[in-house]
Parts: C-alpha cells; sequence; structure tokens
C-alpha cells in the first residue's frame, strides 16, 4: 500500500497559509487595435489548512477556485499576495513545492493517451525524481491500490472514465506527497465510481495525507471536509465547517417546488418577492424545480401558488437548509 | 514519452522517413551526371532535414503536444525543470531522426549506386553525434520561444528550411549570398556537417572551411568550433528557459484559464 508520508511542520504549523492571493491576467483583443483589458481571476482569497485536514474550497464556475489551486501549486505566480505551502515561499522554493505536493486536476485530459498506465506513471515518476530503486514498486503498489493492475500494460485510451480517474490519483500520487490538490475529482463521473473516489480521498487523509479539494458538489463538500471555504468573485465570502455553514441558513427554511411551465419571468418574480433570501432554479425540459430559501417558510405556499397559477405543480416540500443551500445563499445574495 | 506516443501513432513515417526519402531521390536524380561530391550533399541533405525537422518539431511541438494531451500543467508542475524535459525530448528526437540518415543512405546506395564508403568510420561516427547534440541545443533555444508563444507550430515550420539552406547541408555555403556566410557560421551544424563530409569522403577536402590542412585536424577544429558554440547554446537557453518561464507563469500562457 502507499506508505505513509512524513510531514515535516512548517513553522506557523500550517500546511498551507495563503495572505491575500491576487490574480489579474492582462487580456489582449483586437488584431490592428490592441484593446488592454484586465481580467481579475482572483481578488482577495486568504486562508490557512491544517496538516492532516481535507479543505474544501467551492464557488461557481469563473470564482477563482481553479486560479488559488495554480498559485498554491506553482503554476501561476500571484499578482500579489503571498502564499506559504509546508512552510516553503511559493515564489522562491518552487522545485521543494514541487517535490513535495501532488496535483490531480482529473478530467479526461492529463494522461498519455496512446501509452499504457505503467508507461505513464513511470514516466511521471521520473519528473518527480522518483529513484529508480523505488519507482516500479510504487508504480506496482499504485495500480494494485487503484484497482488498475490487471490493466495496467493496456494503453490507456481504452479506459473507461472512472478508470482514467483512478490513474490520475495514482499519478497525484507517484512522489508519495505530503499535500494533495484536488480539482474537482468526481465531475463527470458515474455515481458508484464518484462513491469509490470519495472513499479513497477518506483513506488518504485517514493515511495523514493533507488535500485541499475543490469541488462543485455540496453533498462531497458536506461528506468530506473538516471545513469548507466558498469563494466567489474572486473572494472567500466564508469559511468555516460545513455545520457552521448550515448556520448561515438556520432561519430559513427551503421551499422545494416541482412542477411544470415554469417560465424564466416566474422565476424573476420569486426573486423580487419580499423575504426571499435566494432562487435557484432547475428549468429542464420535462421538470422544473425551484428552491426558495426564506424564512417564511409554509407561509410562502400561497405566493408559490399565485406566482404559478399558469403552470403545473406537482409537489411543494419544505426542506431543512443543506450546506447547498447555505452555498447558494452565499454566492448568490 | 513523446517518442512512445509517436512511435504508436504510424504517422510519424511521413516526416521521418518519406520527407527526407523524396529529398535525397529528387536530389540524386537531379545532379546524378554532376561531378564531385554531389551524393555527399544529398544525403546529408536528407539526414539533416531528418535531424533537424524532428528536433525543431519536438522543441516546438513539445508545448503543443503537451497541451493537446492536457498534460501541460502536469508537466509543469514536476519538479523536473521544462528545460529538461524538452532538452531530453530534443535529443531523442534527434537521435530518433538518424532513421532518416539510413533511409537516404540505403537509397543513395541501392537505388543509385551512389558510392559513399566512409574515410573514417570512428571521426564519422562522433562528428554524426556531436551534431546531433548541436542540433538539439540550437532547438532548445527556439522551444524557449515556444513556451511563451500559444502558435509555436507555424513558428516551426518557417524555421526548418532556413537551416537545411544556410548550414551548407544542402549544397555549399560559398554559394549562398555574402550576407548569409556569418549566419552558417554561429550555426553549430554548419560545423558538424562539415566534419562528417570530410570524415566521410576526401572529395570534399577542397571545399571545407580549412582547405589545405590535413583531414583529421580540420575534422577536429570544426568539431571544437561547434562544441564551442553548442556549449554557448545551451547557456543561452537556460538563461532563456528560466526567464520564459517565469514570465509564462505570471502571464498564465502555459495553464488553461
Amino acid at each position: 500500500m502507499v506508505e505513509s508520508a512524513s510531514q515535516k511542520v512548517s513553522a506557523s504549523g500550517k500546511a498551507i497559509v495563503a495572505e491575500h492571493l491576487c490574480k489579474i491576467f492582462n487580456v489582449t483583443k483586437g488584431m490592428l487595435r490592441r484593446n488592454k483589458t484586465e481580467v481579475v481571476a482572483v481578488k482577495d482569497v486568504s486562508f490557512e489548512v491544517d496538516y492532516g485536514e481535507l479543505f474544501g474550497l467551492v464557488g461557481p464556475n469563473g470564482a477563482g477556485k481553479t486560479t488559488t489551486i495554480k498559485m498554491l501549486t506553482t503554476m501561476l505566480i500571484p499578482t500579489s499576495g503571498k502564499a506559504i505551502v509546508l512552510g516553503l515561499d511559493n515564489q522562491r522554493d518552487v522545485t521543494e513545492i514541487r517535490e513535495r505536493i501532488g496535483i490531480v486536476l482529473g478530467g479526461e485530459r492529463g494522461l498519455y493517451t496512446r501509452v499504457s498506465a505503467i508507461d505513464n506513471l513511470r514516466y511521471f515518476a521520473d519528473l518527480y525524481g522518483v529513484p529508480p530503486s523505488v519507482r516500479d514498486r510504487r508504480v506496482k503498489e499504485l495500480l494494485e491500490f487503484m484497482g488498475l493492475w490487471d490493466r495496467a500494460r493496456d494503453r490507456v485510451e481504452t479506459y473507461s472514465k472512472g478508470m482514467k480517474q483512478r490513474l490520475h490519483l495514482a499519478r497525484g500520487l507517484i512522489n508519495d506527497p505530503e499535500l494533495i490538490f484536488l480539482d474537482e475529482p468526481t465531475i463527470g463521473l458515474d455515481p458508484e465510481i464518484a462513491i469509490e473516489t470519495r472513499k479513497m480521498i477518506k483513506e488518504l487523509v485517514e493515511k495523514g495525507k493533507t488535500i485541499l479539494l475543490t469541488t462543485h458538489y455540496m453533498f462531497e463538500a458536506d461528506e468530506l471536509c473538516k471545513r469548507v471555504a466558498v469563494i466567489r468573485n474572486g473572494e472567500i465570502v466564508a469559511l468555516d465547517t460545513p455545520s457552521g455553514l448550515k448556520r448561515y441558513v438556520m432561519d430559513t427554511s427551503v421551499v422545494e417546488v416541482e412542477g411544470f411551465g415554469i417560465t424564466e419571468k416566474e422565476v424573476a418574480r420569486f426573486k423580487e418577492l419580499a423575504g426571499v433570501l435566494s432562487v435557484s432554479a432547475d428549468l429542464g425540459e420535462n421538470k422544473q424545480v425551484l428552491k426558495i430559501q426564506t424564512p417564511k417558510g409554509s407561509e410562502i405556499i400561497s405566493e408559490v401558488q399565485e406566482i404559478l397559477r399558469n403552470s403545473r405543480i406537482y409537489d411543494i416540500k419544505i426542506k431543512e437548509p443543506t450546506l447547498e443551500d447555505a452555498y447558494l445563499r452565499l454566492v448568490t445574495g | 514519452m513523446a517518442m512512445l506516443h509517436w512511435v504508436a501513432d504510424p504517422q510519424w513515417v511521413i516526416p521521418n522517413i518519406i520527407a527526407p526519402f523524396i529529398f535525397t531521390t529528387v536530389a540524386l536524380t537531379l545532379f546524378k551526371d554532376s561531378t564531385g561530391p554531389f551524393g555527399l550533399y544529398a544525403v546529408l541533405g536528407g539526414g539533416m532535414m531528418g535531424m533537424w525537422g524532428n528536433t525543431l518539431y519536438s522543441s516546438g511541438y513539445a508545448i503543443e503536444f503537451e497541451k493537446w494531451q492536457g498534460t501541460l500543467e502536469e508537466v509543469l508542475v514536476a519538479p523536473s525543470k521544462l528545460l529538461h524535459v524538452i532538452a531530453g525530448r530534443a535529443v531523442s528526437n534527434a537521435v530518433f531522426g538518424l532513421t532518416n540518415m539510413v533511409a537516404v543512405l540505403l537509397v543513395a546506395a541501392f537505388a543509385f549506386r551512389v558510392s559513399l564508403g566512409i574515410a573514417d568510420l570512428f571521426l564519422f561516427t562522433v562528428s554524426l553525434i556531436l551534431t546531433l547534440l548541436s542540433v538539439s541545443a540550437l532547438g532548445l533555444i527556439f522551444a524557449s520561444a515556444f513556451v511563451l508563444s500559444r502558435s509555436a507550430q507555424a513558428l516551426t515550420n518557417g524555421l526548418e528550411t532556413p537551416l537545411y539552406i544556410v548550414s551548407g547541408s544542402m549544397f555549399p555555403i560559398a554559394l549562398l549570398p555574402f550576407w548569409v556566410h556569418p549566419v552558417a557560421y554561429v550555426l553549430g551544424p554548419t560545423w558538424g556537417v562539415d566534419a562528417i563530409r570530410l570524415a566521410t569522403s576526401s572529395d570534399y577536402a577542397s571545399q571545407t572551411f580549412w582547405v589545405g590542412m590535413n583531414v583529421n585536424v580540420a575534422i577536429i577544429l570544426d568539431l571544437t568550433v561547434m562544441l564551442i558554440i553548442t556549449l554557448a547554446y545551451a547557456v543561452i537557453a537556460a538563461v532563456l528557459f528560466k526567464v520564459v518561464e517565469k514570465r509564462a507563469r505570471i502571464k498564465g500562457t502555459l495553464v488553461e484559464a
């Protein structure tokens, strides 16, 4: 099995210290007249992660999660701010940091598809300076751990999505890192594969790894993470344990409406109602689902029926707020 | 890794075997009645085409290849310096370009009955290996520009032919305009090609840079000049890579947004 990491505790005793990280990209558009614009990907992000912690970073698309990870992992140099990773400065001690961290960016890309899993891992082992005496043994252990040893010599292009994701994880562990960055590790996976992946993530934490995880799935953050930071428009708007974040919405209920024929116009009307804190709508072809966060609770039902009088309502439920509801409140509020 | 990938894809045959083969065949057909060491020029021209094409291809294409695979970020964030990764690719691909040399030698020897007995096999081999390294080092300098430019492939295409011409591998440098000569002399492969020719055939002695000198001394001088230039390339490439990689990390040109 994968060896336990030896942890070198930083002076601050933290695995990650991000202080006012900011990243601005200068984008030039146009051919004849070049217009320069600034894109603020991360405005001001500060947080700390303890050793052995599974820390979650959640936020909508474009909020700055991936850019933050890329700054912490030395892929990008911050425009301003400072990051200390495993006690090392992420601008001065680049090579040392890279030797001790693992990054799993996930998806179907990130692997050499025309060669085998073994060749992929051997190559990355060489890039990470894994000694030859250790390399082949570790490659075998990782592939066995991920349940891929039987297909180790097959080309990666013949692998299923779930197998590729497990190979990604194996690659991210090739240097036995102390700190692992997982960027949306279960996105696009079948439920049973996602469950397996989450189980592996928990096992890694039990072995003493520190993990920073980004995800879109609030239930995943709720299940896995000790603490969660919610990022919106390049800034952290909340940072707490999942239970702590749910307290943001303790005073509210979530009224879930399932129906047919609900339009954007009607959704907009809900947003304008007094006492409605947030509305999220999933307007599918065959069914539409609204989630309305409000302290009014069941009192809002009559208003729901009034606004949706021209639509068909299948069901109305009043639920306790979840982490997802807290997240929606934080990113849309 | 790129080599494994490349071999897995049979398209590698086209730039590595077919293109140099065509060049050599055309050259030998056009100049088969010529006197002088035309065979040398045809064969070495084809060989250089393969080596340089592979090296430039591996340097410029290395970044694009990683981007297409989606592995660039993973490679970038590994502790091994990007320079070392691309240097390894450049050297291995330049070596792989030797397949061109073999292909054109076979064509010249069997199809055109060109006699290419090698006068000094040891010096020929040493010259060939050192020229490979020089081509690789030169490719690294261009690779540093490719790190910053998202249009590496277009740059690669533009640089391929000039080197064939200016290095004297296709025809004597003396035939080129005088203002091109300084460019030729600062290219390491120019001296390497001269050394290879001298080691191959004494017919070439009248066209070398060191006319009148003992052939072995001339070869050693060629190799010495080439090594000095190659060392300079390596130093320049190391500095450039450091600078451009830092710029790429600031501008985000190597990572997906």
